[in-house]
């Protein structure tokens, strides 16, 4: 079932319930009162009429009878009994003489006092002794109440109900068929988008309610990331099928050249020399790919001990200083906590080296073995290290890409490299729980921020 | 020894700087800090019934801030007693003067090349602070403040 209808549905049930429930609770309660308050008027001129009826003659009846018929509202069909009762009387004649149910005298010569309705008759009565005498003095009457207020107040309520359920249903139809005009309006254009045109975004109407905005955004953010991801998969296939192309065309064109025509040994073996070194790098790129993929899983197989940080950076930069001897790297203590507590971090010892020495190396590298300076600091719950170089800097615009396997920022076509360094930095650090941030200005040079949370006290024993 | 040094602050990253370099040349004594920050109260008077030092102290306090706070902390772990967070509503060199007087300053920090952030309350206490006869160190902070956002945890690094 739709949303729609179901929403509507229960809206117009609910609010006819409530209705109905509140008509019919009147209805009742009143038509109760009425009852009750009607035998207490008949109860009332019972005991107003036994009083003149068994007293007759006296002055005081005379009176009573006076008053009662001044000031006291004659009933509808009201009709006063007064019955004397033989002890072997037979209440048949009386019933057939007075016209009273039987039943009623049966039951009121049980009772000291009795009520009860007949039709609309409502008729009630008590016993009475006078001397050795029994009577019943029994009043009858038809409430006109109860015959007539209370059929003009049923119709009145059924004419009501009936015109606030039609409201009602009206309202909740059109209302949740309108309420979900603006999540149609999504629908219908997120289905526009598909991947031929990813670009597009909907639009953030603010007159809207703040639930559909913030919709729209959810859904815009989301197509960024999928644009990301669509770009950085075309990017990568690309840059990977140029970086493995490059190395394959160069040993089947050294293959092709020499098998030309008999050459001598030394040209054999130059060809030979040239064909091993671009396999060499061949086998380098698929093994750091290799690696890059491995790390991007949530691997499992990762062990993770305590390592202290300051240790892994002297080692890193002594892997360093043994692949380039020219390097000025300088390790900053000045803000290093006093408690080595504070340095330590739960981490994998190789892939940690790993990823500071691949930073520090593209940091020599890239400005040509300019001052590096490595800061350690550490704040209560991170270890922040920051790596800064006088380097050529990254490009603004293309900052984003970075992190793209086998991207190459556009000015550094100058020096070696596949690409794949800081991704698999990145994913190592992302392994760790941390995060790593690069910012950099053309020529002035760059500085990486890597921040890794400290390792909990409890472990730390 | 026990002594109480005064840093103006911004709550930004880059004012922390004075406050590293400070701490650098004491070797044995225990040092009290008090980072001041001084703005011109409020004239409301529902503002002034409802005044906490504290809850205007963290309205300030950004993650940056405090994470460079942690770290110089955890730098001078031996040294430092604490570091207080004092706010200054003063107009003039005498309500400074007793406010230095009150909290036992020995020693006043600032850094030469660095202005301090002027915002729509906050003034730079810095010509009270000259004027009120305390002892004065004045620091060079080497940075290069045109790479560095003053906001940013970087601007510690130097």
């Amino acid at each position: 079932m739709k949303t729609q209808t179901k929403l509507a549905i229960i809206l117009g049930l609910l609010s006819s319930t409530i209705v109905v429930v509140f008509g019919l609770s009147i209805y009742y309660f009143l038509d109760k009162y009425s009852y009750v308050d009607f035998y207490k008027r008949l109860e009332a001129r019972v005991r107003i009429s036994a009083q003149y009826s068994l007293n007759s003659g006296t002055l005081n009846a005379k009176y009573l009878k006076n008053l009662r018929n001044q000031h006291l509202e004659k009933l509808e069909k009201e009709k006063e009994y007064l019955i004397e009762i033989t002890p072997n009387g037979d209440f048949e004649q009386i019933a057939d003489k007075y016209t009273l149910p039987i039943h009623f005298l049966n039951s009121l010569s049980k009772a000291y006092t009795y009520k009860e309705k007949e039709g609309n008759l409502f008729i009630a009565g008590s016993q009475y002794k006078k001397g050795n005498k029994l009577y019943f003095v029994i009043v009858s009457a038809e409430n006109y109440y109860a015959l007539n207020h209370l059929i003009f107040l049923r119709s009145v309520l059924i004419a009501g109900i009936s015109m606030v359920i039609l409201i009602v249903v009206i309202f909740s139809f059109y209302f949740s068929k309108h309420i979900f005009d603006p999540i149609k309006e999504i629908t219908d254009k997120v289905k526009q988008i598909s991947t031929e045109n990813i670009h597009l975004r909907l639009e953030n109407n603010i007159n809207k309610s703040i639930e559909i905005s913030e919709l729209t955004n959810t859904f815009n953010e989301l197509l960024n990331r999928i644009e990301t991801a669509f770009e950085t998969q075309k990017n990568f296939i690309s840059n990977a099928s140029h970086e493995l192309g490059t190395p394959l065309t160069t040993i089947i064109g050294e293959a092709d050249f020499s098998l030309l025509k008999p050459r001598t040994s030394e040209e054999y073996s130059t060809a030979l020399k040239n064909i091993l070194q671009q396999a060499e790098r061949l086998n380098e790129i698929t093994k750091s790919l290799l690696f890059l993929a491995q790390t991007g899983y949530k691997g499992k197989t990762i062990t993770f001990e305590k390592v202290r940080i300051d240790e892994i950076i002297w080692v890193s930069k002594s892997l360093i200083d043994k692949l380039n001897p020219n390097n000025k790297i300088l390790v900053d203590l000045r803000l290093l906590p006093e408690d080595p507590k504070k340095l330590k971090v739960r981490g994998n010892q190789q892939l940690l080296h790993l990823a500071f020495a691949n930073i520090l190396n593209n940091a020599c590298k890239y400005s040509n073995n300019k001052p590096v300076t490595v800061h350690i600091a550490s704040s209560n719950s991170q270890v922040i290290i920051m790596v800064e170089d006088q380097g050529i800097g990254i490009p603004d615009a293309e900052l984003t890409f970075i992190y793209d396997p086998f991207f190459r920022a556009s000015n550094t076509t100058l020096f070696e490299g596949y690409g794949i360094g800081l991704p698999l930095t990145r994913n190592i650090i992302h392994l760790h729980k941390g995060n790593l941030i690069v910012s950099s200005q053309v020529n002035v040079g760059t500085k990486v921020q890597i921040k890794i949370p400290l390792m909990e006290d409890s472990y730390l024993l | 020894m026990k002594k109480t040094i005064l840093i103006p602050i911004d709550f930004r990253v880059a004012s922390l700087n004075t406050l590293k370099l400070a701490l650098e040349p004491y070797s044995e004594d225990t040092i009290e800090v008090i980072l001041l920050h001084a703005e011109y109260l409020n004239d409301s008077i529902t503002e002034l019934l409802f005044y906490t030092p504290k809850k205007i102290v963290s309205s300030y306090m950004t993650n940056e801030f405090k994470e460079a706070l942690e770290i110089i902390r955890n730098r001078f772990e031996g040294k430092i007693k604490y570091i207080n967070i004092e706010l200054f509503h003063g107009h003039n060199t005498n309500a400074m003067r007793n406010f230095l007087e009150a909290n036992h300053v020995d020693e006043i920090y600032i850094a030469k090349n660095y202005q301090l952030k002027q915002t729509k309350n906050a003034f730079d206490p810095t010509p009270l602070l000259k004027k009120s006869n305390y002892n004065i160190i004045e620091v060079t902070i080497e940075h290069d403040f045109e790479k560095a956002p003053y906001e940013q945890l970087i601007s510690l690094f130097n």
